[in-house]
């Protein structure tokens, strides 16, 4: 019988730390974890001696490293350099600190965006670093690549075992519902409930036709439960839906309206550009490990992310 | 015409930066320029505020920035995530004061070893990321590589002229021939000294086939005065030979018995580990620029090497 462990998450307050305690709510406190969720405000991790009191403080086993500086499209273009180097520091004090203090198994969380732009599909785990990443987030995606060097280095040198998980089209509760984001299903839920509330039209942009995975933060949670407790390669792993799951930007909208009730005009601003028809990521990895897994159906995850949204308009953040 | 350029080469007590010396002597002192060559003695790079002194103190328009914590095929392999933190920590520390310093340009010196373990021959500038580099140096390359990333950085954010060369194998006075921690050409100059010295065979270790482009410091040297005067581009340049002229290392180990007057026998160790079997590089984009440009002849290079190397008994780090 293993012995407690002391978890830590580092950028608890974001989406996918919420969907982390959605996981642990909904199955029950474990008695062998204790766990610690933190943000900015108790400590700057780009700071080392805050870091450092951070670890001694919590004296973690386990680290779930969300923290990062992340910003949409917009953001990215001018400030790659520092974005980089931001989360460069981030990261090195975060991993640093965790190696000094023993800590057994280090998360870090990665996403598809980080991929080689110039890619054939489905992208899977191996093929990180096979390219440069796309130009508008190099410095984010250069970032977070290297937690995946890193974790291997200290394997090698130190016997860690400093993994990552690599997500993407994660939705749910706590999202930022900011519209130059880029992020598609909250920039949709967000469009929808401003249309619903001034009259306006839906707008919805492009053609619609793209297909994408999408996961549900509570299923990412209930994922990374599985991998901090019983995952050990220091490769990188995939967690996204099965293929089959994937749905149009079309089809996404009509379940946001639905589950919003708007029922006002829908226009297709086929102005705006689409994107790949697919980028389709592969789970077989993840399917390996856990083929019984049962996602939430995307329908229940959007209409509870448009429940949430429509009862919290005070702390959704626009 | 342009005012006076003060010039800070870092990590300069090496190879390159005797090499860059040695180009000074070479064509003359200009008035226009004022260098400064240091070293781990003026300056620990690693330390923030002890870079910043260096800077403040030298107050340089142009940086040359060849410090690095290096190694050869045998060093890297155990201390990967080392080589990858410290040389990150230097850099970051030396882009980031060049910025605050306003320099007008700094150069930082790659390898071409940092490019794509699996990879098209012959390897140009574009491909630097397009995929890992080899296992045993991934540390290191990886480090590398990030300069070049940041160059972009501060160029789209800041309008810097952070810039990058990528030599091939370097050779010369002033070498590290320590026979575990340098490389090929300096290996091979030391143990044919000590085979001729002490009446053992001299060993090449590995097959001996493996194929390299080899520069001479003098010849990176007169680059280097070059692109420090007139490269303008922040994307990296290959400073290399012609494809054509590349030797194996068994070549290159009968030249330096030739040159070193050595007669006895000489061994394959082929239980040690050939790296890299073929590096071949693309010079086009060098010869656009500089088509006239004319190479040491090699026999020429490796006699003036092993000459020095004889001559400086004393002075040779080993």
């Amino acid at each position: 019988m293993s012995s407690k462990k002391v978890i830590l998450v580092t950028g608890g307050s974001g989406l996918v730390g919420h969907g982390i305690k959605a996981a642990m709510e909904r199955e029950g406190q474990r008695s062998d974890e204790e766990w610690h969720f933190v943000s900015s405000k108790d400590a700057d991790l780009k700071n080392r001696a805050s870091t450092e009191a951070l670890f001694a403080k919590i004296k973690p086993t386990h680290v779930i490293h969300l923290a990062a500086l992340v910003g949409g499209l917009f953001r990215n273009l001018k400030y790659n350099l520092d974005i980089f180097r931001i989360n460069s520091r981030i990261n090195d004090n975060v991993l640093s600190t965790a190696h000094k203090h023993n800590v057994e198994k280090v998360v870090s969380c990665l996403s598809t965006c980080i991929f080689p732009d110039k890619t054939t599909y489905p992208i899977d785990e191996t093929m990180v670093h096979d390219g440069p990443p796309h130009d508008s987030s190099f410095g984010y995606s250069y970032s977070k690549r290297m937690i995946d060097v890193q974790n291997k280095g200290y394997h090698i040198q130190h016997g860690c075992t400093f993994t990552s998980v690599i997500a993407s089209n994660v939705f749910g509760p706590y999202d930022n519902f900011n519209c130059e984001n880029g992020h598609v299903l909250p920039g949709l839920i967000r469009r929808a409930f401003d249309s619903k509330a001034d009259g306006t039209p839906f707008v919805i942009w492009g053609t619609g036709s793209p297909r994408r995975q999408f996961i549900y933060s509570l299923d990412l949670g209930r994922l990374f439960l599985w991998i901090m407790r019983e995952y050990k390669e220091v490769e990188p792993i995939i967690l996204a839906a099965d293929e089959e799951s994937e749905i149009s930007i079309k089809e996404a909208a009509d379940l946001v309206i639905e589950a919003v009730g708007f029922k006002g005009e829908v226009i297709q601003d086929t102005s705006k550009p689409d994107g790949p028809l697919k980028k389709t990521t592969s789970n077989a990895k993840l399917r390996k490990y856990l083929p019984h897994f049962v996602f939430t159906p995307i329908k229940e995850a959007i209409k509870d992310t448009c429940d949430w949204y429509g009862a919290n308009p005070d702390i959704v953040r626009k | 015409m342009s005012g006076k350029k003060i010039i800070l080469v870092t990590g300069s007590s090496g190879l390159v930066g005797h090499g860059i010396r040695a180009a000074i002597e070479q064509e003359g002192q200009r008035e226009d320029e004022e260098w400064h060559f240091v070293s781990s003695k003026d300056a620990d790079l690693q330390d923030r505020a002890s870079t910043e002194a260096l800077f403040e103190k030298i107050k340089p328009t142009h940086v040359i920035h060849l410090a690095a914590l290096v190694g050869g095929l045998f060093r890297n392999l155990d201390h990967n995530l080392d080589f990858f933190r410290i040389n990150t920590q230097i850099n970051d520390n030396v882009l980031s004061t060049s910025h605050r310093y306003d320099v007008k340009k700094v150069i930082s010196c790659l390898s071409t070893c940092n490019f794509p373990n699996e990879t098209k021959y012959p390897i140009n500038e574009t491909m630097l990321h397009c995929g890992p580099p080899h296992e045993t140096n991934f540390g290191y390359s990886y480090a590398k590589r990030m300069i070049d990333v940041q160059n972009k950085g501060y160029h789209m954010q800041h309008g810097r002229m952070f810039t990058s060369v990528i030599p091939t194998s370097v050779f010369g006075p002033h070498d590290n021939f320590n026979l575990h921690d340098g490389h090929v050409l300096p290996g091979l100059i030391r143990r044919a000294f000590d085979s001729k010295a002490d009446g053992t065979p001299f060993v090449i270790w590995g097959t001996g086939s493996p194929r390299r482009q080899f520069i001479y410091s003098l010849d990176l040297g007169r680059l280097f005065l070059w692109v420090m005067r007139e490269y303008n581009e922040v994307t990296p340049l290959i400073l290399s030979a012609e494809a054509d002229h590349e030797i194996s290392i068994k070549e290159a180990a009968e030249l330096i018995s030739e040159a070193v007057g050595y007669h006895g026998a000489v061994i394959q160790d082929t239980s040690k580990s050939d790296g890299q079997f073929k590096k071949t590089v693309s010079n086009d984009k060098m010869r656009k620029y500089l088509p006239d440009f004319k190479f040491t002849p090699f026999k020429q290079a490796i006699k003036e090497t092993c000459d020095w190397y004889a001559a400086n008994a004393d002075k040779v780090r080993k």
